[in-house]
């Protein structure tokens, strides 16, 4: 479903400032795949959700989505197949336009938006009807602007709008790490639902190790650019977090030892 | 008073372009000053060589029209700033208008224009002129409104309102910025080629300082009719416009020097987007706001939790 071959991504190259943020990454999705994307920060994680959402074009390498490469594609077209929610709550929607205008611009994703009435009797039927499956009570509150809502309201609207049309591959970027636990709780419920529903392919990145064992069928760990490790459904869930953790030591320990070897 | 009324109905038409890209795509667009004139002056070029009036005045908001699709295409495609790519435009424009005239001013006397049975009949200053200016407004505010309502429109606003949503969710930013600055300015294009016909001439300087004209009565008309709805914000706009006028006319009718007027009227926008931030009418708004809020079920113990909403309601 989604293939990425040798993405290579430099920031700010010939500087002082240059930075490697992927070096050669190789990853396949098969259809339906639930990929959890652990790593520490600056591992790449993020650039590499960029890149397959087109919101950075990579430097080198491809990236084929349902057999089709999109590599040089811009983001507003590969919004047809590739939906992401982000980190930040605020993000995902428009402040001052109601919820119900909201996701109308979900449901106009990949037709195109013509001079068609944006809300329709029948379109808020659905709104009504699809608002209710977060159990949030939303849907008696299509004409509010969504700036009103709290960042769990708002994180939950976002997943809706992001698999409201079937994406052929939905990008999670750290989404339930800015809510306290609970809603926390209530949006990675949310989420789960909605991608076995929806036999989604998904890509989700996060910093909470149980989050990432818990949740998806396959692991992949990110480490200066690089996937370090990548477990499987059978392995993955013999996993614990001290795996994780012991993992990570090993590999942060070689690439100190590397270092240290250079100089 | 019935003139402040007319020239507020006028020029609400071009308030209503400001409008579009200063509120709904967030854009502060000077392109004004100068499409502004260019309506005026292609539409009296053409009723001056002949053309019926009707053609003149499209022909004017076209003009407009491309002039906003230059400015628009030099900040997406150019990657131009906002403000710089409305300035380039202005100033390109103020030599482009020279050329369209070819004089400095062109006097509409004796011509017949869209105005000319109103003026003919001794109606353009009465009731009815102002009835019919309303008649345009009205109709030019219901496009507007059915606009931004359609899927093309809240594409639009979602792009003014958070640009990152927009196109991960599909929109093509560029283009709808292109889109609403071309539209924005047929306009204002259109609004110039009105009132050059109701002054009768078309003169180069007749654009300078309209932008703050513009946003004076966004501005104004917002503080005195606040709403969610597109149309309430439509309203509000023609609303200001009419105010603005007639505080002009006011300061004109005590003596104030006409030369004084670009001067009051930037105070005037100052004093509007200063007062709104000032301490008192932030509580109130904030009163306001948490009144409305949507109560929080993603929070666990439910009611009393509802407060923290307040303040993402801006």
């Amino acid at each position: 479903m989604l293939r990425l071959t040798g993405i290579r991504k430099v920031f700010y190259p010939h500087s002082v400032n240059e930075r490697v943020a992927l070096r050669s990454i190789d990853l396949h999705l098969a259809p339906g795949d639930f990929v959890t994307v652990i790593g520490s920060n600056g591992a790449g994680k993020s650039t590499l959700l960029n890149v397959i959402s087109g919101r950075i074009l990579a430097d080198a390498g491809d990236v084929v989505i349902d057999g089709q490469s999109v590599t040089r594609m811009p983001e507003y077209r590969r919004a047809r197949m590739v939906a992401r929610v982000f980190q930040d709550p605020m993000a995902g929607t428009a402040p001052h336009l109601t919820i119900e205008e909201n996701l109308s611009i979900a449901h106009a994703r990949g037709r195109g938006s013509g001079l068609r009435r944006a809300i329709t009797r029948a379109k808020r039927a659905r709104f009504r009807e699809e608002l209710a499956t977060l159990e949030l009570g939303l849907e008696d509150r299509l004409g509010t602007p969504v700036g009103m809502l709290s960042g769990g309201q708002r994180q939950a609207l976002s997943l809706l709008m992001a698999t409201y049309v079937q994406p052929k591959i939905l990008l999670l970027d750290e989404h339930t790490a800015a809510l306290d636990p609970s809603r926390a709780a209530l949006i990675s419920r949310l989420t789960t639902v909605a991608i076995e529903r929806n036999h989604l392919t998904a890509l989700m990145v996060t910093h909470n190790m149980s989050q990432a064992l818990a949740m998806g069928n396959r692991l992949v760990m990110m480490h200066d650019g690089a996937i370090v490790l990548d477990v499987p459904a059978a392995e993955k869930d013999r996993l614990t977090p001290q795996h994780l953790l012991d993992e990570f030591a090993r590999i942060k320990g070689a690439a100190f030892s590397d270092r240290t070897l250079l100089d | 008073m019935i003139i402040a009324l007319q020239l507020g109905l006028l020029y609400a038409v071009m308030a209503l372009g400001v409008y579009l890209t200063y509120r709904v795509l967030d854009f502060p667009d000077l392109t004004v000053d100068g499409s502004f004139t260019t309506g005026a002056s292609v539409t009296s070029v053409l009723i001056v060589g002949g053309q019926s009036p009707l053609l003149a005045t499209v022909a004017g908001l076209l003009a407009g029209a491309v002039a906003g699709c230059v400015t628009g295409l030099l900040h997406t495609a150019g990657r131009i700033n906002p403000l710089l790519a409305g300035i380039l435009t202005q100033i390109a424009l103020y030599s482009i208008n020279l050329r369209i005239m070819g004089k400095a001013n062109v006097p509409l006397l004796g011509q017949t224009t869209l105005l000319s049975p109103l003026r003919d009949s001794g109606q353009l200053t009465t009731w009815v002129g102002v009835g019919v200016f309303a008649g345009v407004v009205l109709a030019v505010g219901l496009v507007t409104v059915w606009f931004l309502g359609t899927d093309m429109g809240v594409a639009l606003r979602a792009t003014g309102d958070n640009e990152a949503m927009a196109s991960s969710q599909g929109v093509s930013v560029d283009r709808a910025k292109v889109l609403g600055l071309t539209i924005s300015n047929a306009l204002v294009g259109l609004c110039g080629a009105l009132v050059a016909q109701f002054a009768g001439f078309a003169d180069i300087s007749m654009g300078i300082g309209l932008i703050v004209a513009g946003l004076a009565s966004v501005i104004i008309g917002q503080a005195l009719l606040s709403g969610r709805t597109v149309w309430v914000a439509v309203v509000a706009v023609v609303l200001g416009s009419i105010v603005y006028r007639g505080v002009i006319q006011i300061a004109l009718g005590v003596g104030l020097n006409p030369n004084d007027m670009k001067l009051i009227s930037a105070v005037l926008v100052v004093v509007a987007l200063v007062l709104p931030r000032t301490a008192p009418l932030r509580q109130w708004r904030r009163l306001r706001a948490s009144r409305v809020a949507v109560p929080d079920l993603t929070e666990t113990d439910a009611p009393e939790a509802a407060a923290p909403t307040g303040e993402a309601a801006r």
